[in-house]
């Protein structure tokens, strides 16, 4: 009783948190790396897509890089803070404003009890983010405060923000000013046409040498059919190996499909002759071949592209790949 | 074929897959399982987290912790150390499920899906002439008969790929096309060689003949047996179907919805691979129940 009467007094006296003006389009909580050791029963890992500019709006608040932030898609929420803060948005410019003026990107920045953020439509990149000194303080689920939007699970109530709902933040002490230059953010510009990296495996066998010829030469488009879940091409045809076309029944009767087996992070999973790259809420497994995989550093593209936009892959090494993420964590740890 | 050595690919820069064989098999699924226990006590730093599958595992890691080559090497290392596939143990948890077949949701479901997406034949008369039974009650007798192996688990959180234990009970059944639009939750399905459960109401495409009121997913882990995670089974559990009637059904229910459900669990008990093949030895396969 003592203790019920102690946690509705924080709630009442004005604990840190943000009222939900606007929701945005899709603004969920994420937390870094997400939710790990539950993926052998079907949890994904999810957390953020632009694991770098998450991780980044983190620094420049002063958190933890794992602090849970918000997670906003083409365009952003409009947040009333209910506590004095400091807070950044990075990623994605969605020309955010603190009541109605300019709020610089890339920045920690004093926010006042009362004042109010909003966030536009993205006019470079697709995904910002959004950190309060503290973290974002939804109740964690299994061990992790990430939204899993397909089963409902983390985050506030296990979806993205609606409007009136009241986002709780884990209040600290903080001060302003810390600001991340721009050698060390992702490079977010104008682009429509990107490079993404891709490391052979763990099907690449199936694949032919035309078939890869193909993969690795054509111009990729994203279809608006994409979400956190997977990430939809339009190509030409793939090409197959005697794996796919002679194998045991059990596989399945197309090229593409294979006994079910575990779906890594960033999979170019083939499904039929659309490739679908499973991101970070894709399903732990299935019956489709992954010829590529993209590896984490190159995720930040992918969060950063549109409906619409080109791929062009590049193989990498898995050695190369890992040199690439060690890049990154430096660029965080710099600052 | 379940192959002499793993087949080892890395899938990016933080994840590999092991394949041991190109069979669905339940010797070749509980080597998948056993390797798999293996690493888990060795505890390898820099392994993270592992996915069995039907035949292969999927190994995700820090390469901050441990390299690619090294994580490999753990691997197979491990794999070498099994001396006899036919000594392998491993505990299994037996769960006894409720199950009413051919109950009034899943019929409905299938209607609904006649009148809006494609006719078809319904689930248990397909089930019923695809494997040669005499009839409904046949259906029921062959596929409670047998234990099930939870052979996997994922592509949606809790779902279960369930493999009889019983050669007696085996069914095929192909998978629906175009897929369903929404399952209830807690239906029993049969797709290829494998039965599942439904941990929510979700698409599907295995055939549908019967419901559980026993959850297997429980998103706000009201019940004691969510205590640790939202879903229920691991891979390598054991479910029993256990044939009840509507009455019993709704008694089940609303134990649930007032939370004073507790999931009929066994704990006790270890699966002994040599036992099992001798136990197949004694029965005639061709038999059905």
């Amino acid at each position: 009783m003592a203790e019920d009467n102690r946690r509705e007094r924080t709630v009442l006296g004005g604990g840190a948190m943000l009222e939900v003006i606007k929701p945005g389009l899709e603004t969920s909580v994420q937390d870094f790396p997400g939710r790990l050791g539950f993926w052998e029963q079907g949890f994904p890992p999810s957390g953020p897509f632009d694991m770098w500019s998450h991780r980044l709006a983190n620094v420049a608040v002063g958190n933890r890089e794992e602090a849970a932030t918000l997670e906003c898609q083409f365009i952003g929420p409009t947040l009333r803070f209910r506590h004095d803060a400091v807070a950044a948005v990075t990623g994605a410019d969605m020309a955010p404003t603190l009541d109605g003026r300019p709020f610089p990107m890339w920045e920690g920045v004093a926010v006042k009890d009362g004042q109010v953020l909003a966030l536009g439509a993205a006019r470079t990149g697709a995904r910002a983010y959004i950190a309060v000194a503290g973290g974002i303080d939804t109740p964690p689920v299994l061990g992790s405060r990430s939204t899993f939007h397909m089963a409902g699970v983390g985050g506030m109530g296990g979806y993205a923000l609606r409007a009136g709902q009241v986002v709780p933040v884990a209040s600290v002490a903080a001060s302003p000013g810390r600001h991340i230059a721009e050698k060390n953010r992702p490079p977010i510009g104008n682009q429509r046409e990107w490079t993404i990296e891709a490391v052979r495996g763990p099907n690449d066998d199936w694949i032919d040498a035309a078939g890869h010829e193909v993969f690795l030469s054509s111009r990729w488009k994203l279809q608006a059919k994409s979400n956190r879940t997977g990430f939809r091409l339009d190509g030409p045809p793939w090409t197959f190996t005697e794996l796919a076309t002679r194998k045991r029944p059990e596989h399945g009767h197309d090229p593409s499909n294979i006994l079910d087996h575990g779906y890594p992070m960033g999979a170019v999973n083939l499904c039929g002759q659309t490739p679908i790259i499973l991101v970070v809420d894709g399903p732990s497994t299935g019956g489709f071949i992954n010829p590529y995989t993209v590896p984490s550093a190159s995720f930040w593209k992918l969060a950063q592209s549109r409906p619409g936009d080109i791929y062009r892959f590049v193989e990498v090494s898995v050695e190369g790949a890992q040199k690439m993420r060690r890049h990154i964590d430096r660029q965080c740890m710099e600052v | 074929m379940i192959y002499e050595e793993p087949r080892l690919r890395p899938g990016g820069d933080r994840c590999f897959e092991v394949y041991f064989g190109d069979e669905m098999s339940f010797d070749l699924n509980f080597l998948v399982h056993s390797v798999c226990g293996l690493v888990r006590n060795a505890r390898i730093k820099g392994i993270i987290e592992l996915i069995p599958e039907m035949a292969s595992m999927q190994v995700s890691y820090d390469p901050d912790l441990i390299s690619l080559q090294d994580g490999m090497r753990e691997v197979l290392s491990l794999f070498r150390s099994i001396e006899s596939m036919e000594a392998l143990e491993l505990d299994s948890r037996m769960f006894y499920v409720p199950i009413l077949y051919f109950d009034p949701w899943t019929r409905a479901c299938v209607d609904d899906y006649r009148a809006k997406i494609a006719d078809k034949e319904w689930d248990g008369d397909l089930l019923v002439r695809l494997n040669d039974l005499t009839g409904l009650d046949q259906l029921r007798r062959v596929h409670a008969a047998s234990d099930y192996w939870v052979a996997a688990l994922g592509f949606w959180p809790g779902l279960c790929s369930l493999m009889p234990l019983d050669p007696r009970s085996r069914l095929v059944a192909p998978k629906y096309n175009p897929p369903r639009t929404w399952t209830p939750k807690g239906t029993i399905g049969h797709g290829g060689a494998i039965t599942c459960i439904y941990p929510d109401q979700t698409p599907g495409g295995y055939q549908i003949f019967a419901r559980t009121p026993m959850p297997i997913w429980d998103r706000e882990q009201r019940l004691a047996a969510f205590k640790d995670s939202l879903a229920l089974f691991r891979p390598g559990d054991r479910v029993r179907f256990q044939p009840i009637d509507r009455e019993e059904y709704d008694y089940v229910d609303a134990k649930v919805r007032d939370r004073s459900f507790k999931h009929n669990v066994v704990e006790y008990q270890r699966f002994s691979i040599r036992n099992y093949h001798r136990w197949l030895k004694t029965i005639d396969e061709s038999e059905r129940f």
